[in-house]
This record gives structure tokens, C-alpha cells and sequence, in this order.
């Protein structure tokens, strides 16, 4: 096992890493570091092929403690290592030259706790806007020093290079929402790509330390809009996992099957926006079609179309009603049928195969290093599914199949996609004969969770969402950091954009199908 | 922020030609968050907002004339905004479509830091559709208002006798 020889090398540098029980908090392995052993310890882990999941920043006001989550395809078993810092001068060496994912969490660390990185090659803003004073997300409110508020706002021609560089967005069509990139161009090639963020930062990290615990549940919703569910059934699960509440299995295998349909009505409608990029028009009207079918399914069980608050903390706000059974079966036989249409139209089409077909390449190692996870992993020839690696909710009793393909291109992503639409509805009849009866939440109630720290992780439609919260044992998180999919993902696009032509470029930041809001948080 | 009006009123043939602008907007491609999903959705087969003469989304400012703010508006977005709107073709018409654009909506909490509370703070709007967030008839019933708005009679279900 790679995370026993892992363990070993580590004892051997003096990183003394304690056993913690998985059910309880949701990461396997948690120990403290110290500041010059950081460096030392995570090129032990970049050696067994770990990648990294994020990196979280908790201000406990007497020091910050930085917290490196890092998880393996193959032998998945979370690491969490802590290292705590000054708040007077929080100083850490960074880990970007190994991981360069990890460089983006640091630049967001950066941003919202003030905690300089030593040697991180460009530690600019990335969400905030320039009339921000305070470090947002420090208990004790600290000024934010001028120079250090560097805020990218525009780019000069490099009138010594033959190269110059495009703006694009935060308007534009095919950033799909509010993103902005500067892009450095050498004639048709893109040769470097710098991002600016933020543009739909909504505060989410800190409107869940300003909320109780049910208060803020409605908001993560509207993190992913677009597949809202896997976002609430990871704060349930969290908070389950931190009061320690059973959940009922009846309970479990509804909110299996809304997953599902809130999986494939998410990758309609990238099928569609992502077409729509390329040039035709014609998917997008039948992709929203049966997208259509879907929310009115869900809206029949939820009452909303769009930002669902069906989860509750240890079990659902309702029951299935009569018709909610029946409505999915023959949506699954018409879907069935439908994926006929979408593969007559779209897969063997000759301008899409060109546009996509060996375009965009991402393989194993890039997507290590940052961190990528979801369909567009698995197009790489990665198997790992947060359903099968850690299972929650219904995926406990009912194993989903894995869409898997070599290649790692544009066509790759959107075969992966498709394939996981049929998967996803043949596990929804088989969750449907095996739907038990019984109850449909707990009868346990709790005024407020226990202290401690929890971890927790679902597969969104874009990969894998996590979620840590520290508790205090008030009714208001004491922090609570979500882990992106999108934003693991786009932060590839820097690296696997470059030297490719734009348009190219284009079809490739939609190939990764990002959603804004969910980025920026 | 002043707000001019017409300055020339040419009596019947602005009449006219206001009944060609309500029954032609042109919308702008400005999906801000969850709001474009539902605008998007309205202009899908199902809802069609083409039945209302409002279908060619034009990415750029300049070939619209009829902008649907459909998400936040935070600091960061809020200038970009404004320019975008000074570079529509006058005149041109705002619809705050959500309770976001209206007054912030659920991100509105004390100690807030990076949102705008109501898209009417940087530009006007006309018509407000609320809703999180609204459905695709709430958009459709908001263009309804618009055009009753341009030309003072209200278009459906039941046109009302004028003269």
C-alpha cells in the first residue's frame, strides 16, 4: 500500500502522523508539522503520487494554522497535514514549485488571511476588489498593507517581444459567466494565460461564519447552480459525520436518485452551452428539452427549479409524493431514447470531431498537480469517483460504474459525459427497484454540534466538492472552507492552454465546463 | 445619476416606432449567475421567448438595446457593468431579473464586504422581476411589462382597445 510506505518515509524525516477514524472526521491520517519540514514532507507525497485536494487556512486568532488536504487515485486515503504560523508575520515557504494547484490555494490564503508565501512566483489578488481594507476572513480584523494589494487590471503590449496580449471577458460568450482572462498571444499561439477571478465572489466562507448552521444551509445551493445538490448533500453530510447522526436508508436512496438526475440535467446542459461554444446551435434546444423533464421532476419533489433545499440534516424536508416514481421511469426511457438523438447529431459530426478530436490535452501528471477531479479526470484514463472511493448516501448500497476513457482530449471529456448520463441512468432503475420503505429522516434532534473539525467529500457533475468545517460548539461555524471543483480545474487551463492556438483555447476552457460562481465562492 | 429623456417628441410617428422597438429588443448576452441559467432556459425551446420578439441575444453592447441583469452585482463586476451599459445603442432598457439584482438577495448580511445592494445603485432599471430565482414566465411577463411600458398597451394575452 503506497500510504503505509508514505507513512514510513515520513516517521523517517520526523513527521509523526496519528491514525484518526475515518467515520468521525473524514480524513484518514492528521498530524503537525513543522515550518522547515513542510517542503521535505510534501515532495514525500508528490514521490507516491498524491495529489492535492486543497489547502485551507482556520485563524484561531492566537496563530493561524494552514492545513494541506492530500489524497491518492489509487489508494484513497486523505492526509491532512496542520502547520501553524505567527499572525504577527505569517510566513510559509510555498509548495508551488511541486504543486503548482497548490500555488492558486496559496494565492488565496494570500488574500483572505494575509499569509505570504516564500518563494511563490506571483502572489497578486485574485478575488478581491481594490478598494478592500481588511483581510475578509481574519477573526481580528487586519489592515490590508498598500503594497501588498497588487490587483491586476489591465497589461501593457510588450512592445519588446513580438508578442501581445488579449483580454477576454468578463463579458464574453464563451467564458460561460464572469471570467476574465489575459491571454499572451505569439501570433495565433497562446503562449501564457493569467486569470483574474472574483468577479462573482459572493462570500459564501464568510457568510457561513455570519450565519447559524441552518441559516446559511439554502446559500449552497447557489454556489453550483447548475448541479446544486451535490453542494447541499455535502454540508449535510458534513454535519451529520460532526453530530454523529444516522440517516435513514430510505432517505439515503432519494437523495441517490435526485443526485443522479441533478447529474445528468447538469451534463445536458454543458452538452448544450458547450456546443453552443463550437458553433451549433441545434443541441442546445434539445439538450434543454429533456434538461427540462428533469427539473420538472425535481420540482415536483423541491418546489424550485434551479436552487434546491430538499437535503436536511439527517434526512429530507419531505416524502416522495405518488407521481415522483412514476415521472422517473419514463423520464429514464425517454432519455434512453434521446441519447440516440445527441449521438446521431453530435459525436460523429465532422466540424465537432475537428474541433475536438486530439485538441486540449491533459494527462496524468498536470492533472496531479493540480488537482483535477471529475469527468475530465476520468477522460484521462483516472479512475476515481468520490461514489466508489468514499461512498455517502445511496452510494453506500449501490455501487455506480465508472466512466472511464483514455486520451485525455476535448472528445475524450465529452464521450465521458455522455457515458456517464447512460450510467447514471441505468443506477436510477436500479435505485428505484431497491428504494426502501421506512422513514424518512431522524427523529434526533440537535441543538448544536459538538466541537471538533470535520471533512467531507461528494461528487459534483465537475468533480470532487469538499467541504471542511471547524466547529466551536456554537450555533455558528467557526470556519467553513469549500473545496471547488471548477476552480481545481480551471486552474489547469493555465498550464494546458499554453502554446495552443485560441480557438482551441476556447474549446477547451468549455471542454472543463466551469461554472463562475462556484469558482469565485 | 441624471437620466435624460427624449428631448424631440415627433408625436405618432414615435408611437410607431415605438411599437417596433418593444416588438424587437435585442437582449445582450450577460449571464452574471444562477439568473442566466433561467434566462437561458427562457430562450430554450420550451418557454421561446422568440414567440415575444426578443430572441437574438448579441454578445456585443453595441447591437443591443435591452439589458436583462440576471445575478449579483458585486464591486469587482459593478464597473464593468456601467461601461457595458453606456455602450448600448440609446435607447435602451434595463430588467433586473432576481432578487439579487434588485437588493442584494440572500448575500446581503452584516459585515458584507463585495456585493452591491441592487443593480439600481449603478445603472436604471425599468422593470424589476423578483425571484430565486425566477421562473421563465416571470421573464417572459417581465418583457410583457417592457413593451407595455414602450408603447402603453399590453400585448397578451388580450390586447386592450386603444382607440
Amino acid at each position: 500500500m503506497v500510504s503505509a510506505k508514505l507513512l514510513k518515509d515520513l516517521q523517517e524525516m520526523g513527521v509523526e502522523l496519528q491514525e484518526v477514524p475515518y467515520e468521525k472526521k473524514g480524513y484518514c491520517f492528521d498530524g503537525q508539522l513543522e515550518k522547515d519540514k513542510l517542503l521535505q514532507a510534501v515532495e514525500a507525497f508528490d514521490h507516491y503520487g498524491y495529489f492535492i485536494e486543497d489547502i485551507v487556512c482556520v485563524d484561531y486568532v492566537e496563530n493561524l494554522e494552514l492545513i494541506y488536504h492530500f489524497n491518492h487515485w489509487e489508494d484513497p486515503k486523505r492526509f491532512s497535514l496542520r502547520l501553524r504560523v505567527n499572525p504577527e508575520d505569517p510566513e510559509v515557504p510555498s509548495i508551488s514549485p511541486i504543486y503548482p494547484g497548490g500555488g492558486w490555494h496559496e494565492r488565496e490564503i494570500h488574500e483572505f488571511f494575509g499569509v505570504s508565501f516564500k518563494g511563490h512566483p506571483n502572489l497578486s489578488f485574485l478575488f478581491l476588489h481594490p478598494e478592500i481594507e481588511y483581510y475578509p476572513l481574519r477573526k481580528i480584523p487586519v489592515r490590508i498593507p498598500e503594497e501588498k494589494k497588487k490587483i491586476l487590471q489591465g497589461k501593457m503590449p510588450d512592445l519588446e517581444e513580438e508578442a501581445f496580449w488579449i483580454n477576454m471577458g468578463p463579458q464574453h460568450p464563451s467564458t460561460h459567466g464572469v471570467l476574465r482572462l489575459f491571454i499572451k498571444m505569439r501570433g495565433e499561439f497562446v503562449e501564457e494565460i493569467e486569470p483574474v477571478l472574483g468577479y462573482m465572489h459572493r462570500m459564501q466562507e464568510k457568510m457561513a461564519e455570519m450565519k447559524s448552521y441552518m441559516q446559511y444551509y439554502p446559500n449552497t445551493a447557489r454556489l453550483d447552480y447548475v448541479g446544486p445538490l451535490a453542494f447541499s448533500m455535502c454540508y449535510c453530510g458534513a454535519m451529520e459525520r460532526l453530530c454523529e447522526i444516522e440517516v435513514p436508508e430510505r432517505a439515503e436512496m432519494i437523495r441517490l436518485i435526485t443526485l443522479e438526475l441533478n447529474r445528468i440535467a447538469s451534463h445536458l446542459l454543458w452538452l448544450g452551452t458547450y456546443l453552443l461554444d463550437l458553433g451549433a446551435a441545434t443541441p442546445y434546444f434539445f439538450a434543454f428539452q429533456d434538461r427540462e423533464a428533469i427539473l420538472d421532476i425535481l420540482e415536483g419533489l423541491t418546489g424550485s427549479r434551479l436552487t434546491y433545499c430538499y437535503y436536511r440534516i439527517g434526512g429530507l424536508c419531505e416524502d416522495l409524493n405518488d407521481s415522483f416514481l412514476k415521472k422517473v421511469e419514463e423520464f429514464i426511457h425517454r432519455m434512453k431514447k434521446n441519447l440516440k438523438i445527441y449521438d446521431d447529431l453530435v459525436t460523429g459530426n465532422a466540424i465537432f470531431v475537428a474541433r475536438t478530436k486530439g485538441i486540449g490535452l491533459i494527462d496524468k501528471e498536470v492533472a496531479r498537480r493540480f488537482g483535477l477531479t471529475g469527468p475530465n479526470l476520468r477522460a484521462s484514463g483516472v479512475a476515481y469517483d468520490v461514489r466508489v472511493s468514499e461512498p455517502y448516501a445511496g452510494y453506500k448500497f449501490l455501487r455506480p460504474k465508472i466512466a472511464l476513457l483514455e486520451g485525455g482530449f476535448c472528445y475524450e471529456r465529452y464521450l465521458v459525459r455522455i457515458k456517464e448520463i447512460e450510467n447514471s441512468l441505468n443506477l436510477l432503475e436500479e435505485a428505484l427497484k431497491r428504494l426502501p420503505d421506512g422513514p424518512f429522516r431522524t427523529e434526533k434532534k440537535i441543538k448544536k454540534p459538538p466541537v471538533g473539525d470535520v471533512y467531507f467529500a461528494t461528487e459534483s457533475p465537475r468533480g470532487q466538492v469538499g467541504i471542511y468545517i471547524v466547529s466551536d460548539g456554537s450555533e455558528k461555524p467557526y470556519r467553513l472552507k469549500w473545496r471547488s471543483p471548477s476552480f481545481c480545474n480551471f486552474i489547469s487551463f493555465t498550464e494546458i492552454g499554453k502554446g495552443m492556438l485560441i480557438a482551441d483555447a476556447v474549446a477547451t476552457l468549455g471542454s472543463l465546463d466551469l461554472v463562475v460562481p462556484e469558482m469565485d465562492r | 445619476m441624471e437620466v435624460y429623456g427624449p428631448r424631440i417628441k415627433i408625436g405618432l410617428l414615435e408611437e410607431f416606432l415605438n411599437l417596433a422597438r418593444a416588438n424587437s429588443l435585442w437582449p445582450m448576452t450577460f449571464g452574471l449567475a444562477c439568473c442566466a441559467i433561467e434566462m437561458m432556459a427562457t430562450t430554450a425551446a420550451r418557454f421561446d421567448l422568440a414567440r415575444f420578439g426578443a430572441e437574438v441575444f448579441r454578445p456585443s453592447p453595441r447591437q443591443c438595446d435591452f439589458m436583462i441583469v440576471s445575478g449579483t452585482i458585486t464591486k469587482k463586476i459593478a464597473p464593468v457593468l456601467k461601461t457595458l451599459y453606456d455602450q448600448m445603442a440609446s435607447p435602451k432598457w434595463v430588467l433586473a431579473y432576481g432578487n439579487c439584482a434588485i437588493s442584494g438577495g440572500p448575500f446581503v448580511f452584516e459585515g458584507q464586504y463585495n456585493v452591491i445592494e441592487g443593480v439600481d445603485k449603478v445603472i436604471p432599471v425599468d422593470v424589476y422581476v423578483p425571484g430565486c430565482p425566477p421562473r421563465p414566465e416571470a421573464l417572459i411577463e417581465g418583457l410583457l411589462k417592457l413593451q407595455e411600458k414602450l408603447t402603453g398597451v399590453r400585448r397578451f394575452p388580450i390586447p386592450e382597445r386603444r382607440w
